[in-house]
């Protein structure tokens, strides 16, 4: 069961690394997210706790349904172009990405050194989606890229406390989750603006605003 | 109390024959230059045929322009009391020291300067400019001349100084120096020209050009007293083993010589130049400090 | 840290500090009710006012705190509530760029300071001044050198020491006339308060050199200060350069007094000291008196433009006479205070020079030259502000329409004129109430130091005196007998006005008079090897061989500005625009320099 779920993270994390298109990208992403409510439900399932059943079922909800479609809205009004813009091609992005994810598991063997091999593998897992958060809000132009990331980033956090210390607490989590809404719209309104102001979310042309 | 009275006595009597001095450089001057010239009451004369006439003000001048003959004459009068030539006034030592001298004609100076300005006129710019140039430069070393003096003696004090008879290398420097701040005060070649009246070369007949009657009278005579101090004081410091009236006259005498002498063997120098010149007064004075701290 | 309820020490020295802000606050605050009315609105005056007040309070404060921190705290409210004052003119661009530079420079000054106090804090744990003067005896000889060079640069800046002078021709002249007055009078005198608290009382004169040091910095600021002014022609740009003179002749007293005590002469520090100390509030009052002088010209005429000014001593009769004791004070004539001082730091000297042979002997005889030239040329600059500004004919419409100051700005120079009178006739009974302060400034406490023989004669050594009051008398006593003696013999004077004689010119007008750059000209070519002066001309020909009009501009190089600072600054600007580089403006790089420092300091962890 573990295997399955490490593998659909990452799986769904690569996918969102090599994706070319936007709503390509909230797809994965919203894949990714599924895959963390499922480990949040097994958590919930082992530790028959009521308040994760209620935070795997709040991820469902925000993290799949919600956050992408408030995304998929944005993205369409601004009538922008499905491409998302590279700095370092998709190809070469996959490559980078095993680099980090490789990078991430040497961490994970460090930091959680005599700890059972489960929770080294969700340790990796969760930097890897980290760092790979980072890197998409780093090499791709477009600022929705960067929110994606933002959330990427969030997603690994999440994992990583839930895996290795069975989860933040509670309040912490609502406090979280209200943060990543609120935070996620507006967002949203500063890409209106952004488009509005720069004829295109390109967010490469701020360049000549240096001073 | 006869001190008293044999003080009030000299100071009249240097009073009187400030003028006279004049007249003999002028006669020394004049018959070398194988002339006769006028005679050595002249500027007597001359004093009195101003005090006698009237006065033309400038309608752009103000009072200072009234006020300025009253306090040159005041403030040479003043420093001439200080000077220790035979008698010394008791209370008087109360009044101030060598130093003193130097500010007191610096008053007289200051307002010369105001009134050469005040009538409007370029001459009196003219004037005032370069007299206020030269007298910066001027006044320092006249103070390190007095220091070194003042040094040697061991106090600044006139009566002490007038008491302490030494010459040495010191003194002769000092001296000398003095002389040449002598020259550049009484308005002499090389420094400035008293018988010119052009506008390119004079200096402190420049800002006295706008007076007329009464304070011209005043102002020559505030001349001829400054240059009797200046006389006395080196006669004082240079020479001072000699003391008694008759030494007194032939040391003024002597002085009056040697001024007549270098009037008549230099031209006058360019104004820039004449910094030069009180610069290497100054030099003097500062060698006389030096020999002095080396016990020379 | 701040120990009991921050103490306020009352000793002589504060005494001494506190009368001077006081003897200059009164009358200035007097002034500036004429002088702020009309210009400002009311609700800009209340706030004038305010800022005035706090000021006063800060400077009072300054010099009474017993705390080196709480010292640091009102330095700075100090500093920042004469920063703004400075800008109240708002509207003029000049005024702000002044208050930066000023804002600027006090806050490097006060960098310095704290430093100082640091360092004096982490040897002796308290900021307490007793407690420091104390635990600073056993400090190590070059930790002391170190604290004192902090010290006099910190102040310095504050003071106007050459090369920190910058910002004193930049600040004085565009803050309003009462607060320029103050701020030369007695904010730049805090800073000495504070050498001397600091430097003698607590740290306690260590070494020759420092007194030395202090000596030659003051040199080159009079000399510095007198030859700048010579070349001004704004009248308050003057004023404040010759504050930067003045500056230097209290510091010869205040680093006198630090060489004698190194050197053990007791009297001779004391004197020195009082001679400063003497000249400190002189200082303050001739020119508290000479800045409002200048307020009320500005205000009368709009221009500060010596150039355009001329014949006002015949429409400002009052202003002109009161102008001309604070000059006939600042140009050391007798018998005004000006005289006195500068006379006793003279024979100060001279004493010092009596006393010591060989190098020192020279050394201190040096200074009295400098001191003299110095004197020299602030008289030829101030019969030249006086001359050119209130004599002969006014230059301009502006100055032909002035008006005399109103009832507020006169009572206010009249007082300080009257303090001018006062100080300088009644010297022999002040310097002895200094003297008691010396005393006490200097940390010697001998028992029975008295510079006065009597309330009428100074007397700074057995045999040299100075009765001002004689002086005075006897003056007034010839000038008498001249007047009477010349109206007894030859009868009264009939004297008929008539037109200045110009070589018979016909139509003589203003352009006929002595420019101030063309009476100042000798001294431009004199001091060219330190003032590299420089002009511009310009001809419009008409054809070949007539010119229609011709221009010609002279301006003098300002050394310090340009090859100390204007460097200093190009130099820091020069190295921001390299590092300018790093900041690309892309979100990515940002973001970029994020991970890598992230990466960094991961690898850095698992290395250590």
């Amino acid at each position: 069961m573990e295997t399955f779920l490490v593998l659909g993270l990452l799986g769904s994390t690569f996918a969102m690394v090599f994706s070319k298109r936007i709503s390509a990208l909230i797809g994965n992403f919203a894949l990714q997210s599924f895959f963390l409510c499922l480990f949040s439900f097994m958590e919930a399932l082992k530790g028959n706790h009521l308040g994760l059943y209620l935070i795997s079922g709040l991820i469902l909800v925000l993290k799949v349904i919600l956050i992408p479609q408030i995304i998929r809205y944005v993205a369409v009004n601004i009538k922008s172009d499905e491409n998302l813009g590279f700095f370092i091609s998709p190809q070469l992005s996959l490559v980078c990405a095993l680099v980090l994810t490789y990078l991430a598991w040497l961490l994970a063997s460090t930091v959680f050194m005599g700890q059972p091999i489960l929770i080294r593998i969700f340790g990796a897992t969760a930097f890897s989606m980290v760092s790979l958060g980072i890197f998409l809000m780093i090499f791709r132009i477009i600022a929705l890229a960067q929110v994606i990331g933002l959330l990427a980033m969030e997603n690994g956090i999440f994992l990583l406390a839930s895996a290795v210390s069975g989860g933040m607490p509670f309040i912490v989590e609502m406090a979280i989750f209200f943060d990543i809404f609120v935070g996620v719209v507006i967002l949203g309104i500063f890409i209106f603006r952004i488009n509005k102001l720069f004829v295109g979310i390109d967010v490469s042309k701020l360049n000549s605003l240096k001073g | 109390m006869p001190n008293a009275l044999h003080f009030f006595f000299q100071v009249l009597v240097l009073f009187v024959c400030a003028p006279l001095l004049s007249g003999i450089i002028t006669k020394i001057k004049n018959n070398l230059r194988f002339r006769r010239g006028p005679s050595i009451f002249q500027p007597y004369f001359n004093l009195l045929k101003y005090f006698s006439k009237d006065e033309v003000v400038s309608v752009h001048a103000s009072w200072i322009f009234k006020i300025t003959p009253y306090i040159v004459i005041t403030s040479t009068t003043t420093a001439l009391l200080m000077l220790p030539v035979l008698f010394y006034g008791r209370p008087l030592i109360f009044m101030g020291d060598f130093l003193v001298i130097i500010f007191l004609l610096s008053l007289g100076r200051f307002f010369l300067i105001l009134a050469g300005l005040d009538p409007a006129t370029t001459f009196g710019g003219m004037g005032s400019s370069r007299e206020m140039f030269i007298a910066s430069f001027v006044e320092p070393v006249a103070m390190l001349a007095i220091f070194a003096i003042a040094l040697v003696a061991g106090s600044t004090n006139l009566q002490t100084i007038a008491q302490t008879s030494t010459i040495n290398t010191s003194t002769i420097m000092a001296s000398v120096a003095l002389f040449l701040v002598a020259l550049a005060e009484t308005s002499r070649i090389p420094v400035d020209n008293q018988e010119t009246h052009l506008e390119l070369t004079m200096i402190h007949e420049a800002m006295l050009l706008e007076y007329s009657g009464r304070s011209l009278g005043l102002l020559e005579l505030a001349a001829h007293l400054k240059q009797i101090l200046f006389l006395g004081i080196i006669s004082l410091v240079a020479f001072p083993a000699f003391v008694g009236i008759q030494f007194f006259i032939l040391k003024i005498l002597l002085l009056c010589l040697i001024m007549a002498l270098t009037e008549l063997s230099m031209a006058k120098m360019r104004l820039f130049r004449a910094v030069d010149f009180i610069a290497f007064a100054g030099i003097l004075s500062i060698m006389a400090i030096i020999a002095l701290a080396l016990g020379v | 840290m701040l120990g009991s309820a921050c103490p306020l020490l009352l000793d002589p020295l504060s005494l001494f500090f506190g009368i001077t802000i006081f003897t200059l606050a009164i009358p200035t605050f007097i002034y500036s009710f004429g002088y702020l009315r009309g210009h400002y609105s009311l609700s800009k005056i209340w706030m004038g006012q305010i800022l005035f007040v706090i000021f006063i309070l800060s400077m009072l404060a300054v010099v009474t705190v017993g705390n080196a921190f709480a010292f640091l705290i009102v330095w700075e409210i100090m500093s920042l509530s004469s920063y703004f004052l400075v800008v109240f003119d708002s509207t003029n661009k000049k005024s702000i760029e002044a208050g930066t530079i000023y804002l600027v420079m006090t806050h490097i000054g006060t960098a310095l300071l704290t430093i100082a106090f640091l360092l004096m804090y982490k040897h002796c744990g308290s900021f307490d001044f007793s407690v420091l003067h104390n635990a600073l005896i056993s400090l190590p000889e070059r930790q002391k050198d170190i604290i004192f060079l902090l010290l006099l640069f910190g102040f310095g800046t504050k003071a106007g020491i050459v090369p920190l002078h910058i910002w004193l021709p930049y600040a004085h002249p565009q803050a309003p006339s009462h607060i320029s007055s103050l701020m030369s009078g007695v904010m730049i005198k805090t800073a000495l308060y504070g050498i001397i608290r600091f430097i003698i009382l607590i740290l306690g004169v260590n070494s020759l050199w420092w007194g030395e040091l202090v000596i030659v910095l003051a040199c080159i600021s009079c000399l510095v200060g007198v030859i700048y002014a010579l070349m001004e022609q704004d009248i308050k740009t003057l004023l404040a350069y010759s504050s930067v003179e003045n500056i230097g002749i209290i510091l010869l007293g205040i680093g006198s007094s630090m060489l004698f005590l190194k050197l053990g002469a007791s009297t001779l520090a004391i004197l020195a000291m009082t001679a400063g100390l003497y000249h400190l509030i002189n200082h303050a009052v001739f020119k508290g008196l000479l800045f409002l002088g200048a307020g009320s010209i500005y205000n009368a005429t709009g221009t500060r433009n010596i150039e355009k000014l001329g014949g006002l001593i015949k429409s400002m009769p009052w202003t002109a006479a009161y102008f001309l004791i604070g000059s006939m004070a600042i140009s050391a004539l007798p018998p005004i205070n000006g005289f006195i001082s500068e006379w006793l730091t003279l024979i100060m000297l001279f004493l010092g020079a009596l006393t010591y042979t060989g190098g020192m002997k020279i050394f201190l005889c040096f200074t009295a030259a400098i001191l003299a030239l110095t004197g020299g040329l602030a008289a030829a600059c101030f019969t030249k502000a006086f001359g050119i500004t209130f004599l002969a004919q006014p230059r301009s419409a502006r100055a032909q329409d002035a008006k005399e100051s109103s009832l507020s700005m006169n009572i206010g120079m009249g007082i300080l004129a009257f303090f001018c009178i006062a100080l300088g006739l009644g010297a022999a009974y002040f310097i002895a109430l200094i003297s008691s302060v010396a005393n006490f400034a200097t940390g010697l406490n001998m028992a029975k130091i008295n510079f006065s023989l009597n309330p009428f004669v100074v007397a700074p050594h057995p045999h040299i005196f100075l009765s001002p009051l004689l002086l005075s008398g006897i003056l007034i006593i010839i000038a008498a007998f001249f007047t009477l003696g010349l109206r007894l013999f030859f009868g009264k004077a009939k004297v008929t006005i008539g037109p200045t004689w110009d070589c018979g010119y016909y139509k003589l007008t203003h352009r006929n008079e002595y420019t101030a750059t063309g009476f100042s000209k000798p001294f431009r070519l004199a001091f060219s090897f330190f003032l590299f002066p420089f002009h511009k001309v310009q001809k419009i020909k008409e054809s070949r061989y007539h010119i229609k009009s011709f221009a010609y501009e002279t301006h003098t190089t300002k050394i310090f500005l340009e090859y100390f600072y204007k460097n200093f600054i190009a130099g820091i600007f020069g190295t921001g625009k390299y590092m300018r580089n790093i900041q690309a403006g892309s979100i990515h790089i940002y973001l970029g320099y994020i991970c890598l420092t992230i990466l960094l300091l991961l690898v850095f962890i698992g290395w250590f």
